[in-house]
């Protein structure tokens, strides 16, 4: 018989965890002096990094974030506290009844998970979210119970502090250290991943349709300045309808590569900025330019590199040429990249299927059934060649650069990463002066 | 004694409706706009009790909305929106509901269901499927431009204010055409009859006699079908996806679809109730003089 984790002794409830961490957190000071109240060891690189560097250059407290856990960022990498135990090696996963996904819609092979449930004997139901802030907000609230979701790193924190995902037990999942790209087998996010494991992984850059749009957009100095001489694409032009994304990017076009400031400056200054697209191009949000790309209902789009592999999977009218998509991405240390997670939910009944679902996410076959034939988001796994999936014809040539490896990722890469609440608010408020239009 | 709660019970089950559907949500959202936020999962913490109510919230919001605002705009943008969409909807669905009302004979029934069975399909449906008809290579280019009416297809989904309004106006018009029917189909023939009898033309009865008897139902399906207009997002967001043509309600959508400001999406919510407290009221009002001018004469 198996027990459910949450019976087990020694895990903490939610005010334990907060109480032993403030405490620890101010005994020591810094990460190093949080993590010990909570977890067995600490990283040399976590133990070092107890000061960030602000995008002003000067030396500014350690900002923390939600539960007080220190801020994880590429060139600093963060152990999360466990809050209970994972569940014990050598069991037997559960079979029969629901087996809940819960995740961004249509972002993962109803047969692949069909699949899964065949073999292990449930019915997975699909429960999707619009976005990954609501859905947390609705596995909090107890709105929805389900047994996996999709996690991002900037998220991260919060699902962990507040107890919703549970500590995972590396030993159900081989997979991991075996097929993963070493980047992400023990993340800067999630050292050890005790919470996550990989699932897909994206750059942010621009889609274009090369029939519409007659600039070299890769060949100009500045690429994103193109947002702001699109006139001729008036209503044809549109951002992603993400605050992170949509600030970050007017940061970066203005060569400020610190895409987690909380610097109000910097922020009202991008704002404004964004906002003058008002007037040039008239500037739409959304988030279905792997569709309306392709369609031709948009030809210059600030977009994910997924979105034009799936658009040329999917998407794309017959009789149009692939030909006509174009995407750029900026150079390694200049593009913001990403890579979204699965964890297992606190509201689980069958923890140890769980970790077997995060096992057969991995698998070599399976990741790239997914991303072939459904989704266009790449895994990061090791099998996955680049250059063979361009002799396969699976991604055309031209589309190369949305094909991400081990090497995108590390210290020196953009992340857009968790930040402290009142920095989540600066951005919050400057998004939301954006999206309310101007006069 | 049974008789006297008899049919003052009749109205129980409109009480229980009104104080589980709307007092009690009311003041949820009163007590979220009110209330403080969870520091780690960025949940809306309600405060019941109006003691210990916390106003911070509430007075950034009444700040942004102001002049000088950073949300002073939208909030103009959604009322001058709504104010053209609700007066096509008049000049359109009055005309409408007249004749269904007063002319259309036996073929009443049938109209009604005709004006009725839009609403058997889902609004977003609806909205989505005008996406597809307004494309630039859609339905209504192509026969715009076939008859001549446009020499090329216009760009109707690039972010229009038209377009917003005119979809605000296709959404909602069923709703303030059922009312009008009902009040002006109400109006006594005789009170028409008396008028032409005085030597009242057509025009001038209808000027003087039937338009300002259908004032109640005027105003109904303006409150109707204004009241749902104020927080519309979903058709600026599925015509237009601009910020320039953005609405208040894509506010409090933003507010509450994330992140950790859920009080200020609440806070929006309890300022643009108020707002449609006062429009509730002269409506409220106006209908109480009606109903008491009727009494006297």
């Amino acid at each position: 018989m198996t027990h459910h984790p949450k019976e087990r002794n020694g895990g903490l409830n939610r005010r334990d965890f907060l109480l032993r961490s403030a405490m620890a957190a101010s005994a020591v000071t810094g990460a190093g002096g949080l993590l010990a109240a909570c977890s067995s060891s600490t990283t040399p690189e976590q133990e070092a990094a107890t000061t960030v560097v602000g995008s002003t250059g000067e030396v500014e407290a350690e900002l923390l974030g939600p539960g007080g856990l220190p801020l994880a960022r590429p060139d600093k990498r963060v152990e999360l506290p466990l809050w209970e135990d994972p569940i014990e090696s050598g069991l037997e996963p559960e079979t029969g009844g629901t087996f809940t996904v819960f995740n961004y819609p249509d972002y993962f092979y109803k047969k692949l998970l069909n699949e899964f449930g065949k073999e292990y004997g449930v019915k997975v139901q699909y429960t999707p979210f619009d976005n990954i802030s609501s859905g947390i907000q609705r596995l909090a609230s107890g709105a929805v119970e389900p047994d996996v979701m999709e996690m991002t790193p900037d998220n991260l924190d919060l699902a962990v502090a507040g107890q919703l995902i549970k500590p995972i037990n590396l030993d159900y999942v081989p997979n991991l250290a075996k097929n993963v790209w070493p980047e992400l087998v023990s993340p800067f996010y999630d050292v050890g991943s005790h919470y996550t494991v990989p699932y897909t992984c994206y750059a942010t850059g621009i889609a274009w349709r090369n029939d519409h749009v007659s600039e070299d957009i890769a060949a100009m100095a500045q690429p994103w300045d193109i947002f702001w001489e699109a006139e001729a694409y008036a209503g044809k032009t549109a951002l992603l309808s993400e605050e992170r994304e949509t600030i970050g990017m007017a940061l970066l076009r203005k060569g400020h590569p610190d895409i987690n400031t909380e610097d109000p400056a910097l922020i009202d200054q991008a704002v404004a900025d964004l906002k003058e697209l008002y007037e040039i191009c008239n500037v739409k949000i959304g988030d279905l330019q792997y569709q309306t790309i392709p369609e031709g209902r948009a030809y210059l789009n600030q977009a994910w590199s997924g979105d034009m592999i799936a658009a040329y999977i999917y998407y794309l009218p017959k009789g149009t040429p692939a030909s006509v998509l174009s995407f750029w991405k900026a150079e390694k240390g200049q593009v913001p990249v990403q890579n979204d997670c699965f964890s297992i939910c606190k509201t689980t009944k069958k923890p140890v299927l769980a970790h077997h679902f995060l096992n057969f996410m991995l698998d070599n076959g399976v990741s790239y059934e997914n991303f072939v034939d459904f989704n266009g988001y790449q895994p990061p796994i090791n099998e996955i060649d680049p250059p063979a999936l361009i002799e396969e014809g699976i991604v055309p040539e031209h589309l190369a650069n949305c094909v991400l490896t081990n090497d995108d990722f590390g210290p020196d890469s953009l992340q857009y990463m968790t930040l402290t609440q009142a920095g989540h608010a600066l951005w919050q408020n400057g998004y939301s002066d954006f999206i309310a239009g101007g006069s | 004694m049974y008789r006297r709660w008899l049919w003052p019970g009749f109205a129980l089950p409109g009480i229980v409706w009104l104080i589980v559907l709307f007092l009690v949500p009311f003041y949820t959202v009163l007590a979220v706009a009110l209330g403080t936020v969870d520091p780690i999962l960025f949940q809306a913490v309600p405060i019941w009790n109006p003691l210990e109510w916390n106003v911070g919230w509430l007075n950034e919001v009444i700040q942004r909305l102001g002049p000088g605002g950073n949300l002073t705009d939208v909030a103009l943008r959604t009322l001058q929106y709504v104010a053209i969409a609700l007066g096509l909807s008049l000049l359109i669905g009055y005309p409408v509901a007249y004749y269904i009302a007063r002319l259309a004979g036996r073929t009443k029934a049938l109209l009604l269901i005709l004006v009725i069975a839009p609403l058997w399909i889902n609004y977003l449906m609806r909205m989505l499927a005008w996406v597809n008809l307004l494309a630039t290579d859609g339905y209504v280019n192509r026969f715009l431009t076939f008859t001549h009416v446009l020499s090329e297809p216009r760009d109707w989904l690039g972010g229009r204010p038209s377009t917003v309004i005119l979809a605000l106006v296709y959404g909602y018009l069923p709703f303030l055409i059922l009312p009008l029917f009902a009040s002006l189909d109400r109006i006594d023939q005789s009170h028409l009859e008396a008028s032409r009898d005085l030597g009242a033309s057509r025009f001038s009865t209808f000027l003087h006699v039937t338009l300002p008897l259908s004032k109640p139902g005027i105003l109904g399906g303006a409150v109707l079908i204004a009241l749902p207009m104020f927080g519309d997002y979903y058709t600026p967001n599925i015509v237009s996806e601009a910020p320039t043509t953005s609405m208040i309600g894509n506010q409090i959508d933003f507010y509450f679809h994330g992140g950790p400001q859920p009080t200020i999406g609440a806070a929006i919510t309890v300022v643009l109730s108020a707002f449609l407290t006062l429009i509730m009221g002269y409506y409220l009002w106006t209908i109480h003089r009606a109903t008491r001018e009727a009494r006297a004469s």
